[in-house]
């Protein structure tokens, strides 16, 4: 079961290959568990939670998985995302829906599996992230805090900054591509153009 | 063409309205600068998962997390199969009864059920007992054949008239005979069903002093004749004729 792929796996828990469902737990939770519990800030209960549906919907998942999709690892966070916002959301009565699966898909799609977070441990990568965020003006930071960890829409967090909408929507846009200027420049890859 | 592409970022966190997404994939199909641009940030959008500090995992959390995927999993395949599989009425209406009541008010529920089949079954049956009832006192009698009976010898100028009578399952024989001679003594005029040269008695008549005679005959079920004579008897109680014909059909 060790040396299957992550490919291998999934077409193994589509006909309800319990081992399999087993090895990518050991595979991934850890960084599952870190990522809820960052979101769920430090909630062992609610992590436990978002931990579970994410098992649950990777063994009722119908769909194989391939690689030329983008990286698996892409895929799972994505979905413990989604279910983490999901559960925020609901408890502060925010409005808003979960994405579907299919789009959750979608969202990795023309992601190569020889992109450069292959190429690095998670732990460069946290640093790379965190060394690119240091670019990032002080408003800009907190937009992505707000929008990527505590679960805020657009709409919301223009609400919670006292800015128009269009402002944060540009605010986005610029803090986006400085992350994505720094990260790639810190790491080697192709410098894309503004 | 510049705010489609400002579209981009708003894309990739997933907040556009069905129909700006739609408008935003048509133009991605043509502007190459949003598909370079896609793939990048879509990227660092990403990366942000990687933003977190490594956490030890509880170790009870696998067991925690497997019972629940498959214990949740058997009741989301049991939901599924009642929703799919074609499953027996009797096995429907058990689930139902096991989904919505305790075992206590699931035999109240039994035992009602049988009372109000009880109570169907007797109301159909009175039903068909009225509507038996009913067909009986509506069933009028119905004349199945008519005879004509003519006289001859000493009764020439008799007439009479013979009626099979159907009422329900009963049939009968009744003839009614004019202008006879009147009997003198002991004679008595004897009505003969002849089937196959039998002769089978139905019956002796003694008419009025006006030469009228009616007599009715219940014919023993399945029975059937050919042809009915009256002959004059020199006695009754007569088990073959032995008087002369006076009357036949």
């Amino acid at each position: 079961m060790k040396s299957k792929s992550d490919e291998e796996l999934i077409e193994l828990i589509v006909q309800n290959h319990r081992p399999a469902l087993e090895e990518l737990y050991d595979r991934y939770v850890k960084l599952i568990y870190s990522f809820s519990i960052k979101i769920t800030k430090g909630d062992t209960e609610k992590t436990k939670e978002i931990v579970q549906q994410v098992f649950l919907r990777l063994w009722t998942t119908k769909r194989t998985y391939n690689p030329s999709q983008g990286q698996f690892v892409n895929w799972l966070l994505t979905i413990t995302r989604n279910i983490s916002i999901d559960l925020i959301r609901k408890e502060q009565k925010y409005k808003g829906t979960v994405q579907l699966e299919l789009e959750e898909w979608q969202q990795i799609q023309g992601l190569q599996s020889d992109d450069v977070q292959q190429q690095v441990s998670r732990n460069l990568l946290k640093q790379q992230i965190q060394e690119a965020k240091r670019h990032l003006s002080e408003p800009q930071q907190r937009l992505i805090n707000l929008l990527y960890w505590e679960g805020y829409s657009l709409s919301e967090i223009a609400e919670l900054e006292q800015k128009p909408l269009g402002t944060i929507k540009s605010r986005l846009h610029q803090a986006l591509k400085k992350l994505r200027n720094n990260f790639n420049g810190k790491i080697g890859g192709v410098r894309h153009g503004e | 063409m510049e705010n489609k592409c400002d579209n981009l970022s708003l894309y990739i966190i997933n907040e556009l309205t069905n129909q700006d997404k739609k408008q935003f994939e048509d133009h991605l199909l043509k502007c190459a600068k949003c598909q370079q641009e896609l793939k990048s940030i879509q990227e660092t959008w990403q990366m942000l998962s990687y933003d977190v500090e490594e956490t030890e995992v509880p170790e009870s959390l696998k067991s925690e997390v497997m019972d629940f995927v498959f214990e949740e999993n058997k009741f989301l395949k049991h939901e599924e199969k009642i929703e799919t599989e074609p499953i027996s009425f009797k096995e429907r209406i058990l689930s139902v009864a096991k989904r919505h009541f305790s075992p206590i008010s699931t035999a109240v529920t039994a035992i009602l059920i049988i009372c109000l089949i009880g109570f169907y079954w007797n109301s159909l049956q009175l039903k068909d007992t009225i509507k038996s009832l009913e067909n009986k006192a509506a069933d009028p009698t119905q004349i199945v054949t008519t005879y004509s009976l003519t006289g001859q010898s000493l009764a020439a100028s008799a007439t009479g008239s013979a009626y099979l009578l159907q009422e329900g399952t009963e049939t009968s024989l009744v003839i009614a005979l004019n202008n006879m001679p009147i009997t003198k003594g002991d004679e008595v005029y004897q009505v003969w069903l002849l089937k196959n040269g039998n002769r089978q008695s139905a019956g002796t008549l003694i008419p009025d002093q006006n030469g009228s005679g009616l007599i009715t005959y219940r014919l023993p079920p399945e029975y059937s004749f050919e042809d009915i004579g009256v002959t004059l008897e020199p006695n009754p109680f007569n088990t073959q004729p032995q008087g002369q014909k006076v009357l036949g059909t």
